[in-house]
């Protein structure tokens, strides 16, 4: 016997979505989603910290912390796009003749809805992440700013020089006292270069007559690598050197050692 | 159903211009008269004037360059037209028959040749020379930085790979969907007898043809210093050779105009009767909204280099901070073609396998007014972020904000193009050949690139990546995973009906493979060097990025092989292939309703159209 009343009831949203979980193709999305989304979310905890360098301090943190949790918060995206593309890779037709017709599908308002408000949640929460992260870092710049350690430094065709105005002395390596303010008013002497003192996490282009600021607090002990982050001709490459941050007696020892050698190291 | 509206070609009066001036005229003679428009200029201006000073050498160097590119463009004859014009007539109609290439030939190929179909193969073959120069740079480059050391070349000879590798590869990409197969495969898609401009079809390409031989000189005139941004005051400082790189960007943006506004016309003016804007194909759609958006880009380009040229020659100082100029101006001008031109890069790319995913899934294209959304939402938008490019430069901290919010809403249209692919992937049974493959290894690719575009967008993350291998990765994920994916999977989608024979298959697979999974090796790996903290465009780094690179070399050795492994399925299916049908994959759309060879006007009888070519399928259950 044959219920002809339910036949014709057109089905409910409930039954509708328990349909489609029910589908064996649907359900293996489900299953290749979470599976590629947990890769994406495992990947960026893992490989971020594993890769770059120390951190030295909280503008550096923040830049991994950004590029981990941008990870995370696309893993779900990605699993998305990747469970649907290997759902339809596993059940491939091959041969010399084109399968038969799918679906005339043209189009799922729902769907095309649902996907633009969610990328533009993603997108907004992505922005307030980083205005919220740009604000924090130029209203610490402002309030440490009074106190801070003054490093003038000059790029040049293919050397970095760091000129400490309140010390007096010019050197080639950059040492920093640890969780002390710096400033850094960045200048070149010829071509355009970008200073970045890469454990600290902040960069900035060094250009002809134009002086260009950056704030930074260095608050863990280690080694600096500094680099020029813009090409700038023949030995772009070796326009490097290194520093320390050390401990402020540390610092003031070796102040007072560059200013006995007279001010140049 | 169609309709008769004209005669046949063939039934035309057979043309005899034999006595006529244009039918001397081919490359050849282009040749002979561009080099003695350039010796003789060279010479003229030498005469009197004080080689030591860089001033007077750049002047006549620009201008030799400049002359050949024209005198090039007089010996094939292609300001014959202007030139009657001038007098008050035009080419006979006998003429304009025989400039199409009307039984010419192989000879047609290396003419002035007006047909869309010569100019679609003639682009075809000039990307993947350039493709190919471009790709031995960067086997060398790679080389250079397996090992710690810059054991091969020399600092300068590497600066010179970076940029001319870049700028090779930036204009084979540019061309490499809209040059072949818009030329080719795009008037035929919308039942057009030809171009709207042929003969302005035919300067597009020898344009560009002229300003080959122009960048290979850089290498000979001391190479480029400057990476292919070619940054002021650096590019001020170069040597000759920047002469080379400023007037190839002048030549090229003149060629990139000319062809812009062809198919635009074309596909707005040219479409068959009932062609509506809803029927058109989404590849024509994408080449259109490409080279629309290359339209105003370019010429910011071309402005930049003249800039640069006028304070290398005459010293201006538009660029020199020491006279007031400002290396800021040359950054904003460049960004701001430079932007939008990796989307004119892209979009064809995405709009060939959206063209594609359809045919093999046997499923109508999901949502086509998504895809058209995601196209205009990117051309719109991609002309206000190019200052993304400057968040560390310095030149306007406070308006890092504003771009970073243009920036990252780009994404929302880019999900789009995602979602429609996607959509069409959907409980489909795909047909698995090689143009099908290409689908997934773009959805991939694709994904990744635009994750870490985020993360680039982001201001504060930038200050870590700005400048590192991590951009160089990103937007090799992009332009090459993305872009040239789609571009390859459109040669092997219609190869057939552009030399009449299949691709050798099993070739074509061992090169997508080892192509795509080398790919991923060796950007995977620069990712790690740049997360690591290694700068972008150096010639040596320290021992703790050996591992990196080292993948990273690996991995493009790989893609090399599978690139030669590529030309050789090429050119050996072109020359011997399996003999293709007229419609090999059963699609929808005109150019399979063509014979190969298509007639020179290709349709001896115009099509109606009724509706988009999307219509697979049957009725959900």
């Amino acid at each position: 016997m044959v219920n002809h009343t339910e036949e014709l009831l057109p089905p409910t949203p409930g039954q509708r979505v328990s349909k489609f979980l029910s589908r064996k193709d649907v359900r293996q999305t489900f299953i290749l989603g979470a599976f590629f989304t947990i890769v994406f979310v495992v990947l960026g905890i893992w490989v971020y910290p594993h890769w770059m360098p120390n951190v030295l301090s909280k503008e550096m943190q923040a830049d991994e912390d950004i590029m981990i949790w941008f990870t995370v918060i696309s893993a779900p995206i990605a699993g998305v796009i990747l469970a649907i593309a290997m759902e339809s890779f596993l059940n491939m037709h091959r041969g010399d003749t084109p399968p038969e017709d799918g679906i005339a599908m043209r189009t799922h308002t729902p769907v095309v809805i649902i996907w633009s408000s969610v990328s533009v949640l993603f997108i907004i929460l992505a922005l307030v992440w980083g205005m919220v992260s740009m604000n924090t870092d130029a209203v610490k710049a402002a309030t440490d700013a009074p106190n801070a350690l003054v490093v003038d430094v000059t790029g040049s065709q293919w050397a970095w020089s760091f000129n400490y105005p309140a010390q007096n002395i010019t050197t080639h390596t950059l040492n920093l006292p640890v969780d002390r303010p710096v400033t850094f008013n960045i200048i070149s002497a010829d071509v355009n270069h970008s200073f970045w003192p890469v454990q600290l996490g902040v960069k900035v282009d060094a250009n002809r007559l134009t002086t260009t600021v950056i704030h930074t607090t260095p608050d863990k002990i280690g080694v600096l690598d500094v680099k020029c982050a813009e090409l700038c001709g023949l030995y772009h490459a070796y326009m490097e050197t290194s520093g320390q941050v050390e401990s402020t007696t540390d610092f003031n020892n070796w102040v007072s050692s560059i200013q006995a050698q007279g001010g140049t190291q | 159903m169609t309709t008769l509206s004209h005669a046949p070609v063939s039934t035309r009066p057979i043309p005899n211009p034999k006595r006529s001036l244009i039918t001397r005229l081919n490359m050849g003679t282009g040749i002979i008269v561009g080099a003695i428009f350039c010796w003789g200029t060279y010479y003229a201006m030498r005469a009197g004037r004080d080689m030591t000073d860089s001033h007077n050498v750049n002047k006549v160097l620009l201008a030799s360059m400049l002359m050949w590119s024209f005198g090039f463009l007089v010996g094939i004859g292609a300001l014959i037209g202007p030139f009657r014009w001038l007098i008050g007539k035009d080419l006979t109609a006998e003429e304009q028959l025989y400039l199409a290439g009307d039984g010419q030939g192989v000879k047609r190929y290396f003419k002035y040749c007006t047909d869309h179909k010569v100019v679609g193969i003639q682009y075809l073959v000039g990307v993947m020379t350039m493709l190919g120069v471009g790709g031995t740079m960067a086997m060398m480059i790679r080389t250079n930085l397996a090992t710690p050391g810059s054991h091969l070349v020399t600092p300068n000879v590497y600066n010179s790979l970076v940029g001319l590798h870049g700028i090779t590869m930036i204009i084979a990409m540019i061309i490499v969907a809209t040059g072949p197969f818009g030329n080719y495969i795009m008037p035929i898609m919308i039942g057009a007898r030809d171009m709207a401009f042929p003969r302005l079809n035919a300067l597009s390409w020898w344009v560009l043809f002229t300003a080959i031989p122009v960048l290979c000189s850089a290498w000979f005139l001391g190479g480029i210093p400057t990476g292919w941004t070619a940054y002021a005051p650096l590019s001020d400082q170069a040597g000759p050779g920047m002469n080379a790189f400023l007037a190839t960007i002048i030549i090229f943006a003149v060629s990139t105009a000319v062809a812009g506004m062809n198919i635009t016309t074309t596909v707005i003016a040219m479409r068959a009767k009932g062609m509506k804007w809803n029927r058109v194909p989404i590849f024509v759609v994408g080449a259109t909204i490409s080279v629309a958006l290359a339209i105003p880009a370019f010429p910011t380009f071309m402005l930049a280099m003249i800039q640069t040229g006028m304070d290398r020659t005459i010293a201006t100082g538009f660029y020199d901070a020491n006279v007031g100029g400002s290396g800021w101006l040359y950054a904003n001008l460049f960004w701001i073609m430079g932007h939008p031109e990796v989307y004119v890069i892209l979009i064809p790319g995405v709009a060939a396998l959206m063209e594609i995913a359809p045919v093999f899934v046997r499923k109508p294209l999901f949502s086509y007014n998504a895809a058209i959304a995601g196209f205009a939402g990117i051309a719109g938008l991609s002309v206000l972020v190019w200052a993304h490019h400057m968040y560390m430069s310095g030149w306007m901290p406070s308006l890092n904000g504003p771009f970073m919010i243009t920036t990252e809403f780009i994404s929302v249209p880019t999900g789009l193009l995602f979602l429609v692919l996607v959509g069409t992937l959907w409980r489909g049974r795909p047909w698995m050949k090689l143009p099908m493959l290409s689908v997934y290894a773009f959805l991939w690719n694709f994904l990744i690139g635009g994750i870490t575009g985020v993360y680039l967008s982001d201001v504060p993350a930038d200050n870590y990546l700005h400048g590192s291998m991590f951009v160089t990765a990103h937007f090799h994920y992009t332009l090459m995973g993305a872009a040239f994916t789609g571009a390859m999977a459109g040669l092997v989608y219609w190869f057939p009906k552009m030399t009449g024979r299949m691709l050798n298959e099993r070739a074509g697979y061992i090169a997508f493979w080892l192509i795509q999974i080398g790919f991923n090796v060796l950007f995977l790996g620069m990712f790690m060097a740049g997360a690591q903290g290694q700068p972008r465009r150096v010639a040596d780094y320290a021992f703790v990025y050996e591992h990196s690179n080292m993948i990273s070399t690996a991995g493009a050795y790989s893609v090399g092989i599978g690139m030669i492994t590529l030309l050789w399925a090429v050119v050996h299916s072109w020359r011997n292939g399996k003999i293709a049908p007229m419609n090999p994959w059963g699609a929808k759309t005109l150019e399979w309703t063509v014979p190969y060879p298509v007639p020179l006007e290709n349709f001896d009888v115009e099509p109606i159209i009724t509706s988009d070519p999307y219509g697979y399928g049957k009725a959900a259950n």
